[in-house]
């Protein structure tokens, strides 16, 4: 079994300046290798380039420099499955959640034999069960991105790439999922890389939490979180560590600004 | 069927206020000039106890039918095709441009000196007309797809073909229905230009006919009727159909 | 030239390069070549021909004389009364649906009504052509009355201002797109309808020579008009219109189209 999932090696990006003139390094040099089965957490603040690297690795944007490997959980190389939840559902709505489903299940080849078995285990664990024949629109804000998490658990990938999934949604719903979040991983355990804006956020779902910064981007500092799981919301040492990553956060913005 | 709303009362009354008008108006002139609503209704009563005319009109809705397929079809293709790639783009739309230009007339007398007194000509300008309307409107659907979930299929890595069938043509569907049936208006005014001047059998040839022989009334009738058909061939049949493909939607504001 | 004009002229030149190959298949009766046509319309303006030997400048003086008038007539009737069933609800209920069944009526039969009616007269033309393109007008000014945006009156009525202001400053910029794309989609009606009246029921004109022609069944002459009217109305609608448009919408920020 390969020993990491993702590999990233001096990875280079740079987008075009809004005039057309010149360009502006996005991601310089970023080097960073995830554990197969770890829940890692990427932190930065907004606009420094945490969703341009998951799309990156995702496949749907090139990159100008460096080298990034994606490895199956049996060592193959890219046969890897991706998964990826994004900030908001992107669903098709003019299909049911189940054809949703099977929408991926299709993209991903997998055996029509399974298709329904899937369906119903993974809405069931996103606690949607029943919900197959409705239709998005007709679904909340909230049931509409565990759809989505459902859509990405069933191809049952290697990698699971989540970029800020519950950014969007109140803070009561948030809640919620994250718990859920940690519940359904009881079940199914793919490698994931979870971004977020949020050190708490972080710090509660993740082992892993690499904080980057701006301008270009970078990973400045990788922590371990080992409270072991089920961790509680309030848990007064993730607080504790939560304090300490601010701290660190401000010292590496303040030189970034300077 | 909500007939009797307060809000229907307004336009009742004035319907009801024209058509007493009409009736006076009439009374001034002869009945092929300009006849009376009754007399009018009698004069499509008269024309439809026949089976010709049920053959003169089938003839007419086969060359609108066939015209308004072949325009859909081939319009949506190379409207697609502009908006998913430019290069195509930049070598058509001058092309749509000069189309959108033409009268339905010039057509008209190009395709019956080409093609003579035959089915074709009526179907060729029809297509030359509706194809870049279509085509243009196909155009615009096809610009403003939505990149994220295009991403989002990238990322599942899901197949040229499931992509067509499962996240671009529906969102393709609003726009093919709007140019549906607004084509199917166009096409139907155009195949009556069309058969005016070059065809054997058809409404348009009938209309042509009674406006040489000075006959109002018979041009009302066979007018009348036609455009009753059409509206109810939207009503009855395009607009539910549309209703019927997007009941994925919310209702409406 | 960049890449998209390169491919513009590119299509522009297999256009008449197709045209030119199929002249040269087929018979000069059926398929006149480009040049033959181009040649045909420089004469029609040196050398009259046609019934009353009037020159070609002549005809097209007559048929945009025409799409003039009717096309401001038009404009003018469509937005006073699109505005007086937009902005009462009352008069929308008793009259829209005439809107709609005029909207319906074929141009065709418009035209042949209008021609028995009035006779074979410029009366009668025109006023068929008004007659058809007013509701498409009125139509667009319905849409723009009903999206009068409220909160901007109120907003003018509370710091006090005059009729004339309001409706100056206020209301006629909200109705412009509205006024400005039934002026383009008008202006593409007017002169078709205009070609149609003139096959039937006008003397002289564009329309009335290309029906002519058509009548003797010489193609040249029938190609000719017709791309003669063609090239005259692409100029002015995208060449005029065009930048006039840009002029009058220089407040709204650069959008791709």
């Amino acid at each position: 079994m390969a020993s990491h999932a993702v590999v990233i090696d001096g990875l280079c990006k740079k987008f075009p300046t809004p005039s057309g003139q010149g360009e502006f390094t996005v991601i310089e040099s970023l080097s960073l290798q995830i554990a197969c089965g770890s829940f890692a957490s990427i932190v930065g603040p907004s606009g420094c380039g945490k969703s341009t690297l998951l799309n990156i690795i995702a496949g749907i944007e090139p990159r100008d420099a460096g080298e990034v490997r994606v490895q199956s959980q049996d060592g193959a190389h890219s046969g890897a499955r991706i998964g990826y939840v994004f900030q908001s559902p992107r669903l098709l709505n003019w299909l049911t959640v189940e054809d949703n489903i099977k929408f991926a299940l299709e993209a991903q080849n997998i055996g029509r034999s399974s298709w329904d078995e899937r369906v119903a285990k993974y809405l069931h664990m996103v606690g949607l069960a029943g919900q197959e024949r409705n239709f998005p629109l007709k679904l909340s804000g909230g049931m509409q991105q565990r759809v989505a998490i459902a859509r990405a658990l069933a191809i049952e990938p290697d990698i699971l790439l989540m970029d800020e999934p519950f950014s969007h949604l109140d803070e009561i719903t948030a809640r919620k999922m994250r718990v859920d979040l940690m519940q359904i991983l009881e079940h199914a355990r793919p490698t994931i890389l979870f971004v977020t804006h949020s050190l708490r956020e972080a710090v509660f779902l993740s082992e892993e939490v690499y904080m980057m910064s701006v301008k270009p981007a970078r990973i400045f500092k990788h922590l371990r979180v080992d409270i072991p799981r089920p961790r509680e919301p309030e848990d007064p040492r993730l607080f504790d560590l939560e304090k300490g990553l601010v701290k660190e956060f401000f010292a590496v913005l303040e030189q970034d600004f300077r | 069927m909500k007939l009797f709303r307060p809000e229907a009362v307004p336009g009742f009354l004035s319907a009801i206020g024209l058509l007493l008008v009409w009736t006076g108006v009439s009374l001034f002139f002869l009945p092929t000039f300009l006849p009376s609503p009754l007399a009018l209704l009698n004069q499509v009563i008269s024309i439809f106890s026949h089976a010709a005319a049920y053959l003169v009109i089938g003839k007419t809705l086969e060359r609108v039918l066939a015209g308004l397929v072949l325009s859909m079809l081939l319009g949506s293709l190379i409207g697609l095709v502009m908006g998913l790639r430019r290069s195509v783009e930049s070598f058509f739309d001058g092309w749509i441009m000069v189309l959108l230009t033409f009268p339905s007339i010039c057509w008209a007398f190009l395709a019956v000196l080409w093609f003579g007194l035959s089915d074709i000509a009526p179907i060729f300008t029809i297509v030359l007309i509706v194809l870049p309307y279509v085509a243009m409107n196909i155009w615009e659907g096809a610009k403003a797809i939505d990149k994220d979930l295009s991403d989002m299929a990238t990322v599942f890595r899901a197949p040229r073909f499931l992509f067509l069938r499962k996240v671009l043509i529906p969102q393709l569907m609003p726009y093919i229905f709007s140019s549906l049936r607004i084509s199917f208006a166009l096409s139907w005014k155009i195949a009556l230009v069309s058969e005016a001047f070059g065809a054997s059998r058809g409404v348009g040839k009938e209309l042509m006919y009674w406006f040489q022989g000075t006959r109002a009334d018979m041009m009302l009738a066979w007018g009348a009727s036609f455009m009753l058909l059409m509206v109810a061939i939207d009503a009855l049949v395009l607009r539910p159909w549309e209703n019927r493909v997007f009941s994925w939607r919310p209702a409406a504001v | 030239m960049n890449r998209q004009t390169g491919l513009r002229w590119l299509s522009v030149f297999s256009f008449v390069a197709v045209w030119w190959l199929g002249s040269l298949v087929s018979k000069p009766d059926i398929l006149p070549g480009p040049l033959a046509i181009g040649q045909t319309i420089l004469t029609n303006f040196t050398i009259p021909t046609g019934p009353e030997d009037k020159s070609a400048a002549f005809h097209v003086a007559i048929t945009l004389a025409r799409i003039l008038f009717s096309f401001s007539v038009a404009m003018t009737l469509g937005i006073a009364i699109g505005l007086a069933i937009g902005l009462r609800r009352k008069v929308e209920l008793a009259f829209g649906y005439l809107i709609s069944l005029a909207l319906t009526i074929p141009t065709l039969l418009a035209v042949f009504l209008c021609v028995i009616w009035f006779g074979f007269s410029e009366a009668g033309g025109l006023f068929a052509v008004i007659m058809t393109v007013t509701p498409f007008v009125a139509v667009n000014m319905i849409a723009g009355a009903k999206a009068l945006d409220k909160e901007l009156i109120d907003m003018a009525h509370a710091f006090n201002a005059r009729r004339g202001l309001l409706v100056r400053k206020v209301l006629v910029w909200q109705l412009m797109p509205y006024i400005f794309s039934a002026f383009r989609y008008a202006f593409g009606m007017t002169w078709k309808i205009v070609a149609l009246a003139e096959s039937f029921g006008l003397k002289y004109g564009i329309g009335y020579m290309f029906t002519f022609w058509f009548e003797q069944f010489n193609m040249a002459q029938v190609m000719a008009w017709v791309m003669l009217f063609v090239a005259i109305m692409l100029v002015i609608e995208h060449g005029v219109i065009a930048r006039f448009e840009a002029k009058i919408f220089a407040w709204r920020p650069a959008h791709a189209v």
